[in-house]
């Protein structure tokens, strides 16, 4: 049997659920969705009344200060979104050293290493408040959710954590973290979602 | 193919340069765009499109709207049959095909009209007087004839071959319906940058004013709304709906809507859904529904032919169609007469005007300019006729009785305000005396109600409605008040109104509601047999129950019981209207949700090695497990489990664990914190060991159990059932949110993150030793039972392995982050391959688990004690914790309650089946024989018979008895031996080797 002779590669929360390339109507790109993978991720939570001191550290560490309300931060590398009350999800570009960060930090926070347990994906495009009107219960609009704010919140009964980037060059950027295991749910409902609009697939890095 | 021999030469909103080809009841017509199906088989001169749900009389086409309850059709075909589809709403597509709906054989002959002659026998209530005795034969006999006789169209019976969405919106003002008023809305909320949503339930915006000949600013109405349309469109956050019914109003501003997506084409193109369910949220809206027409009840009133006189100026106007040669107008107000007006000047006929009211000479100059004779201070009587309508019966002011022949009788009674949405939240709807019809009472916070809908029937009123009330709404929502544009103004228009309810002395049947056949004579019944409240009329007559929900009936049947009873309307009763305000398809309700995307689906890190592997998989919960891999030549699960079970027990398997929760739990009072959650104690739990955990519900019942390892001195790692894990995760976060904050205690579900396999048998540690890193000890000394610890595999990944064991033999497992979960179970199957390393699914697992009498989900059903699963050794008497004091309840430590044992057959070839209820031998199967029952059973192959785990009273002290699991589901009756629940290895030597 020379498949169980593979070394140990690891195999992207994607794998065998999407793929680079298009989806519904051909030649548009009425939604862009970039799959992001390799990135590292960990829940922060502050210990009781350390919530400032937790956020220097971070800011020493990464230059972002953690967010007080549901907001993104990003640094050069990392990314504090807030989660919930003195408790957030620090993302960074990559994994390499992540494990020794999150050990310097551990003194500061409950810490739980959580790289693998979200699928993570951007959209952007024309069309991308139009798809996620179809799962999204939350008005998206910019003027009522504005750049870098977060939100925990469903998609097709899957929970789901979203926030809004910075605007590319057709307007609003989303980014929004499924829990693992129902990210082929998630999936079945975002293809058959964006396929009227027609929807570039690509992939990158977190 | 016809020659559309009703249509118009010239004139109406329809594209002649665009013919669509469609065929009703398999005969081919042509129609063109902007027909409805409805204008379509008039202007081709098909009368007769259905047959009544009760009586199965011919009808013909009554309104032009939503409101429809007679042309109800079974539009496309196969499975995309959709039944009850009001023709009047459906728009004209090329290659439409439609039938005709509860006809047998065809729909000119049809052999059950007969029912129209026994016609006594199905008056109001029949059901409950006729089909009494003998009780059996309601279901055996009578429901079914019934069913078959009664009923509308028929479902497609297969499944939907098209797709559904949902999707939400948010607006700071939702307009409901795209007429003069609404238009006039939306523009000014627009014009002051408000983000508005307009629905129209139409293909077409516009609302009446496409029905109608009317001038706006001295132009035809057709420039103004032109101009709107154009300047709406302009508007970046105004966004117009069309073919949306705005169907329900619920809690918060937040209202139902249905977009019909593709239904104007023969199929939704490549990936577009048919239909769209919408949630939209509205800081304000504004109801501009319009109005639906009212029918008059009189002998014949449902012939085919007898048509709203507004109808008959939307067919005539909007899709240039004149439904009649020879036309009657019958009418109750100023509103009929601009039907006579438009049809002459179309062209047609009118061959008479019957007004209710008394002579006036300007009536009599204009019925002569044209043309008509006026029976002023008149009544239509009847209407003859049979598959079509060939003529009234005339009462003159005098009480003189006249015939006159025509094939069109126009209607006209006066408008119902299109309040529905008013009261979807228990709002009454008030009657206006002056109006003569109900118009909305309470009204919805956010709610407001312009034109026609709120009883303001004329254009210019409508038009300043919206004007003004999409002004304030933008303010309301925050925007700065604009300087008021001057409200357009109109052509004179008069509504004078004295609307008749019914008009009596006519033979034959008088229909209130057409949909559900109820008669005037009904509402008689129901008044004389004491069904006076409207709410009993309704229930005891079906009046208003049909799917058009009595949108042209209500009122009649209410005027007819006010009569009866000698009350005004008001005392009589109101209308009021629960969602939708028209059929809404489930799909549309549905979305995506359906087929695999019911539910999410979760799958395990293995998963796809499992599918390679051919496993089964298995639903538990959201979760899809292997449940077993069969392999070539085993044709039954049985046969695959019993490999399974006996290929761990003699050398090893694997069996993913993912699925399990598991609960990072950190803080310096986290031991703390499990000695509250658990019945057992953790403080004393050395760094690097797990312990297998209990914990109860407030009400002393046990809520879950587990293992949970000590990481670190203040960091711990829960393992919760697969079925709990959310429950568990939830009923921590309330316990250290709500009972003890001030508890420093921090969990995160790392569920997802840890892709986690169960190696288990003689040969577990043999195998791990291929996987985990040199570096790590793993013998039994410096690995024992229950040690927990990181450790590294393939080089560096990071790991952690448990020695736990719910198969009873040497077991591990072996968790590492999900992404290498792929990556692991196939070094473990390369490492085991030596030792025959087997793959096992959720069954074996179970079997093993009776094999050592674990209780699992079975046995923790919410039903049970640590008591009765005999674990009560488990709870600590040293401290508190959750459910400790209700688990002490009378009833919970009641001697004789049921408790675990096991159970053998003592005729080891009988099967045991989990459900079945002990009873002593020789006693009767009764209640008060039950002594327990049987939790969970599973064939041992090292046994080689059945084995069960269960409840019984007396529990253990009664280990050799013998009594009877009964079964009467499944025609079980098997004496069974009481036994210990541990039938494999009882010493545990296997465990600890």
């Amino acid at each position: 049997m020379a498949d169980t002779a593979r070394s140990w590669a690891p195999r992207s929360a994607w794998a065998d659920i999407a793929q680079a390339g298009q989806i519904g109507v051909a030649g548009s790109a009425g939604v862009i969705a970039t799959l992001l993978d390799g990135f590292g991720l960990a829940t922060l939570i502050a210990a009781p009344g350390g919530t400032a001191a937790l956020s220097r550290a971070v800011e020493a560490r990464l230059g972002i200060a953690l967010p007080a309300t549901p907001k993104i931060v990003s640094g050069a590398s990392h990314d504090a979104i807030w989660s919930g009350p003195d408790q957030w999800l620090l993302r960074a570009a990559t994994r390499d050293g992540f494990t020794n960060f999150l050990e310097a930090l551990s003194a500061q926070a409950a810490v739980s290493d959580q790289s693998d347990a979200r699928a993570a994906v951007r959209l952007s495009g024309p069309h991308v408040r139009d798809v996620l009107a179809k799962g999204v219960m939350l008005d998206l609009h910019p003027s009522t959710f504005a750049v870098s704010d977060v939100a925990l919140t469903s998609i097709a009964h899957i929970g789901v954590h979203l926030w809004r980037l910075t605007d590319g060059p057709d307007g609003s950027v989303f980014e929004i973290m499924v829990t693992r295991s129902m990210v082929g749910s998630f999936w079945s409902w975002f293809a058959a979602s964006a396929a009227e609009f027609g929807c570039r697939v690509t992939t990158g890095r977190g | 193919m016809s020659t559309q021999p009703f249509r118009l030469a010239a004139g109406g909103l329809i594209d002649r340069g665009q013919q669509l080809d469609f065929s009703f009841d398999g005969t081919s017509y042509r129609g063109y765009a902007g027909d409805t199906l409805a204008s379509a088989l008039l202007a081709n001169g098909v009368r007769l499109v259905g047959r009544s749900f009760k009586y199965h009389r011919p009808r013909g086409i009554l309104s032009a709207g939503p409101e429809e309850p007679n042309a109800l059709v079974e539009l496309r075909s196969g499975a995309s049959r959709e039944p009850n589809t009001r023709a009047t709403v459906v728009e004209l597509f090329g290659g439409l095909t439609a039938a005709s709906q509860n006809r047998w054989p065809s729909l000119a002959f049809d052999l059950l009209s007969i029912n129209g002659l026994v016609s006594p026998a199905l008056v109001a209530g029949f059901y409950y007087k006729t089909f009494m005795w003998p009780a059996s034969f309601w279901e055996k006999l009578y429901e079914p004839l019934i069913r078959r006789a009664a009923g509308l169209g028929r479902a497609a019976g297969v499944e939907d071959p098209d797709h559904y969405e949902k999707a939400f919106a948010f607006c700071d003002l939702l307009v409901i319906g795209g007429g003069p008023a609404g238009l006039s809305a939306a523009l000014a909320a627009g014009r002051s940058g408000a983000r508005v949503i307009l629905c129209d339930e139409d293909f077409r915006l516009g609302g009446r004013l496409l029905a109608e000949k009317r001038e706006i600013d001295g132009k035809p109405a057709s420039e103004w709304l032109a101009a709107t349309l154009a300047e709406l469109e302009s508007l970046p956050e105004v966004r117009i709906m069309s073919r949306t019914t705005v169907f329900g109003l619920y809690d918060h501003g937040i209202y139902g809507a249905v977009e019909r997506v593709a239904d104007h084409l023969p199929q939704p193109p490549a990936h577009q859904p048919r239909q769209r369910g919408w949630r939209i949220h509205a800081k304000r809206a504004i109801l501009a529904a319009g109005a639906l027409e009212r029918p008059i009840v009189f002998a014949g009133n449902d012939r085919p032919g007898v048509m709203l006189a507004g109808a008959v100026r939307s067919y005539v106007n909007r899709h240039g169609v004149l439904p009649g040669r020879e036309t009657v107008l019958f009418t109750a107000g100023d509103d009929g007469w601009t039907t006579a007006r438009d049809i002459a000047a179309a062209g047609g006929k009118v061959a008479a005007i019957v007004d209710s009211r008394p002579a006036d000479p300007a009536r009599k100059a204009l019925a002569d300019k044209l043309g008509a004779r006026l029976f002023a201070g008149g009544a239509v009587m009847a209407a003859r006729g049979g598959r079509q309508l060939s003529g009234v019966t005339i009462r003159d002011a005098s009480g003189a009785v006249s015939e006159l022949s025509c094939d069109l009788l126009a209607v006209s009674n006066g408008w119902n305000p299109t309040l529905h949405l008013t009261s979807h939240q228990n709002g009454k709807p008030a009657w206006d005396d002056g109006l003569q019809c109900f118009v909305p009472g309470t009204v919805p916070a956010g709610l407001t109600v312009a034109g026609s809908a709120a009883g303001r029937f004329t254009l210019a009123q409508a038009l300043e409605d919206g004007a003004r009330l999409g002004s304030e709404a933008a303010v309301e929502a925050g925007l700065a008040a604009r300087q008021a544009e001057p409200t357009p103004t109109t052509d004179p228009e008069t509504n004078g109104l004295s609307p008749i309810w019914r008009v009596s002395g006519g033979r034959g049947k008088a229909f209130v509601d057409y949909q559900n056949d109820v008669t005037d004579k009904d509402v008689e019944l129901a008044a004389r047999e004491g069904f006076r409240p409207v709410e009993h009329l309704k229930r005891y007559t079906t009046l208003g129950m049909a799917t058009d929900q009595g949108k042209t009936s209500n009122l009649s049947g209410l005027a007819i019981m006010a009569e009866q009873t000698g009350r005004t309307i008001p005392q009589t009763g109101t209308t009021t209207f629960r969602p939708p305000y028209t059929p809404v398809a489930i799909g549309a309700l549905a979305g995506h949700h359906r087929g695999k995307d019911f539910r999410p689906i979760r799958l395990a890190p293995t998963h796809d090695w499992s599918k390679e592997q051919g496993a089964v998989f298995v639903e538990a919960g959201q979760w899809l497990r292997a449940q077993y891999y069969p392999r070539p030549g085993e044709t039954d699960w049985l046969t695959t489990v019993n490999r399974e079970v006996k290929a761990v027990r003699a050398g090893v398997g694997l069996c993913d664990v993912s699925t399990l929760g598991k609960i990072d739990i950190q803080g310096t009072d986290a031991a703390e914190f499990l000695e509250r959650v658990y019945i057992n104690g953790w403080k004393a739990l050395p760094v690097g060991k797990a312990r297998y955990g209990l914990m109860l519900r407030e009400d002393g019942f046990v809520m879950d159990d587990g293992t949970t390892s000590r990481l670190g001195e203040a960091h711990f790692l829960m393992t919760t059932t697969t079925a709990n894990a959310g429950k568990v995760m939830q009923h921590l976060e309330f316990c250290h949110q709500v009972l003890w904050p001030e508890l420093d205690v921090r969990m995160a579900s790392v569920s997802e993150q840890w892709a986690q396999v169960a190696i288990a048998g003689p040969k577990a540690r043999e195998t791990l030793r291929g996987v985990v890193d040199p570096e790590h000890d793993l013998s039994n000394e410096a690995f024992p039972y229950l040690a927990a610890r990181p450790v590294t595999v393939g080089g560096g990944i990071p790991a952690r392995l448990f020695r736990i064991s719910f198969s009873g033999e040497l077991a591990y497992e072996l968790a590492v982050p999900a992404d290498y979960g792929d990556a692991m179970v196939r070094a473990l199957m390369q490492a085991g391959a030596p030792f025959g390393i087997t793959p096992y699914g959720t069954e074996a697992l179970g079997v093993m688990r009776i094999e050592k009498g674990h209780v699992a989900g079975n046995e923790l059903n919410g039903q049970t004690t640590a008591r009765d699963l005999a674990l009560s050794k488990m709870m600590s008497s040293k401290k508190d914790f959750v459910g400790r004091l209700m688990a002490r309840r009378e009833a919970l430590v009641e001697a004789d309650r049921p408790s675990f044992v096991g159970f053998k057959p003592v005729d080891p070839s009988q099967r045991l089946r989990a459900g079945a209820h002990f009873i002593g031998i020789g006693k009767p199967a009764a209640m008060e024989n039950d002594e327990g029952y049987m939790t969970s059973v599973a064939y041992s192959p090292h046994l080689n018979h059945w084995m069960g785990l269960g409840l019984i009273k007396g529990g253990t002290a009664r280990i050799g008895e013998r009594v009877r699991a009964y079964d009467p589901v499944r025609n079980g009756d098997v004496v069974v031996e009481i036994c210990s629940p541990v039938f494999v290895d009882p010493e545990g030597a296997r465990l600890h080797g």
